[in-house]
């Protein structure tokens, strides 16, 4: 910078018109980026407008409200098929498959990131490659697997048509849940580990006591995951589920879609009460939810 | 963790001293994890090759064929319409749809007040399930009083059978999808941007680099970790695409829209034939894996990594 004369006032007045271009460029951004959100939100606002139109005003220009709301369009959706036992089935598999997440995947984690065993890099490395495969390649063997299964209760006598399917796996770990809470866990300092070993703690108190509390942020992040996957977990439910009382919502949804072909208000019904309960998870989650993404894209 | 100690991490790989050496206790943690691998996972993967070769429809004892299965698929002309329609969704959605979110994390990354409600909107497909977007995207594809004919039609351009028009329906599904999934990936791409020391950018703007300088020579090599991560997620989903089709448009009859998962769901679960099926998976996952490891062998001339 030179300090020669005249060059104070000239430079101050550059700078300011620097800042006004800046200021005008950022209006433009957030301008564009509004009417991006915008065209993104888009398909949920026409979700909205034609759940509460008539029939033929569907069918006519389209219009962007509807002449008179007809809110009678969601009870007659909820009442066309048991969409109450729909979410009913499909919260509890979504609990049981967060509770299976959480305590298998973080036991894992526990073992790759804080004790020392043979076969451990092989062993995470396979568990990594899990990741990488389709898991449509596994579809037919565990389908086979499961068709394997007896069951009580079933009147295949195996856990074909049940929904156990749809959850037991959950507890059998998982290479997204323990590859994320690892991450977490490697970033512990074990002097932490160490103290506690050196006053006569075993490794399960280690887990319970000092790694599974500092890691409830991650932990959040992947409760949220999971429910969200089994949540909107569509070809499991196809796959497995028989019987209208044992079907999930996104299953349902299905059904209802090949029932109530071009109604489009009662569909637009069914699909927004479908999605309400996630959109209310990730509102008030979003935080857990971005970190989540964040922390097993970069770090590692 | 203490500012004094600065992201000091052990490294696993060689195990740092003060690991607990405890095999019997590391079992007892992965009992559940193996148990997995071994009847859910990686045990599975070799149960389908070995069902591959074989005639299986379940209800009779599967009886060994040898590679009859895959020299089938190679003959059947909807295995092979599938495996291009999903060659056609992986490379268009893909680098289309990591263009897209980069361009949009780097918009969305200033401070700007409301940014974070901006940013939910971006996000909010991601969270929905595809049956629910799906069907409200069937609806705006529709051929007779969909959205887009009609927004397109006050323009003057005709009507257009977006899903069952064999040449469109796949570049339909892609758009849908775009849209779909950008918010992961503007979410790596934020995360990846905000990892970028400020005394970088600041010290190219004091050399004189201008607002593209420093993006194209500063923000753009620090963030190819990310581009990298994203890319893999993005390109593995991708082969792996089936629930818009199952939603949007049961491929029959003209099967324009047939991808090799859908390939597999219809012949393992409508027609059960377990090895068919099983073959077809196979071919799916030796694809997938090639492109995976040439993915990850071209990251070194293009990766860059601090």
């Amino acid at each position: 910078m030179s300090v020669e004369a005249g060059a104070v006032p000239r430079s101050a007045a550059r700078s300011q018109l620097a800042r006004r271009v800046r200021t005008g460029r950022r209006a433009v951004l957030v301008a564009l980026l509004i009417v991006g959100g915008l065209l993104m939100m888009a398909p949920f606002l026409w979700m909205i407008s034609t759940s509460l139109k008539t029939r033929s005003e569907v069918f006519g220009s389209p219009t962007l409200f509807p002449l008179v709301p007809q809110w009678h369009n969601y009870l007659d959706m909820w009442n066309a098929l048991p969409f109450g036992t729909f979410f009913f089935n499909s919260l509890k598999l979504a609990t049981l498959n967060t509770i299976g997440q959480l305590i298998s995947c973080s036991m894992a984690a526990f073992a790759f990131a804080a004790l020392r065993f043979r076969f451990r890099e092989p062993l995470f490395a396979l568990l990594l490659v899990t990741l990488i495969i389709p898991f449509q390649v596994v579809l037919v063997p565990n389908f086979i697997l499961y068709r394997m299964l007896p069951h009580p209760l079933s009147t295949s006598g195996n856990w074909i048509g049940t929904q156990e399917p749809l959850w037991v796996g959950a507890f059998l770990g998982g290479a997204f849940g323990t590859f994320l809470l690892r991450q977490f866990f490697l970033a512990i300092p074990h002097e932490l580990a160490d103290a506690a070993r050196v006053d006569g703690a075993n490794p399960w108190q280690i887990y319970r006591h000092i790694y599974v509390p500092l890691a409830k942020p991650a932990l959040a992040t992947l409760a949220i995951f999971t429910f969200m996957w089994s949540w909107n977990d569509l070809i499991d439910p196809v796959i497995y589920l028989r019987d209208i009382q044992t079907l999930t919502v996104t299953a349902g949804l299905s059904l209802f879609q090949g029932q109530y072909v071009g109604r489009w208000p009662l569909l637009m019904a069914g699909a927004l009460v479908s999605v309400l309960p996630m959109i209310l998870l990730f509102i008030v989650a979003q935080r857990q939810f971005v970190r989540g993404i964040a922390l097993t894209g970069i770090k590692g | 963790m203490s500012a004094l100690t600065p992201a000091r991490r052990p490294d696993p790989r060689r195990g740092g001293g003060s690991l607990i050496r405890e095999g019997r206790w590391a079992l007892v943690f992965l009992a559940p994890t193996l148990l997995g691998l071994a009847v859910l996972s990686a045990g599975p993967i070799l149960a389908t090759l070995a069902i591959s070769l074989t005639k299986w429809d379940l209800l009779t004892a599967p009886k060994f064929i040898g590679l009859d299965n895959y020299t089938a698929l190679l003959s059947d002309d909807r295995f092979l319409k599938a495996l291009r329609n999903t060659f056609f969704y992986t490379i268009v959605s893909v680098p289309i749809g990591l263009a897209i979110a980069l361009g949009l994390a780097a918009a969305l990354n200033t401070k700007v007040r409301g940014i974070s409600f901006i940013r939910t909107a971006y996000f909010l497909p991601v969270v929905t399930s595809t049956i629910a977007i799906a069907l409200v995207w069937q609806y705006i594809y529709s051929a007779n009083g969909g959205l887009l004919n009609e927004v397109l039609g006050v323009f003057g351009i005709p009507a257009q059978k977006w899903l069952s028009d064999p040449t469109l329906a796949m570049p339909s599904i892609v758009a849908m999808s775009i849209w779909q999934g950008l918010g992961v990936n503007v979410i790596i791409f934020l995360a990846g941007l905000q990892g970028i020391p400020t005394d970088l950018l600041d010290a190219a703007s004091v050399d004189g680099a201008g607002t593209r300088a420093r993006f194209r020579h500063v923000t753009l090599p620090l963030l190819t970790p990310s581009i990298f991560f994203t890319g893999v997620l993005s390109m593995i989903s991708a082969f792996q695409v089936f629930d818009q089709i199952f939603v949007l448009v049961k491929p029959r009859p003209t099967d324009a829209t047939i991808t090799v998962v859908y390939f597999i769901y219809e012949n393992g679960f409508k027609t059960f034939k377990m090895g068919y099926a099983s073959a077809a998976s196979w071919v799916l996952f030796l694809i997938v894996a090639l492109f995976t490891a040439i993915y990850f062998w071209s990251q070194r001339r293009w990766v860059y990594y601090q």
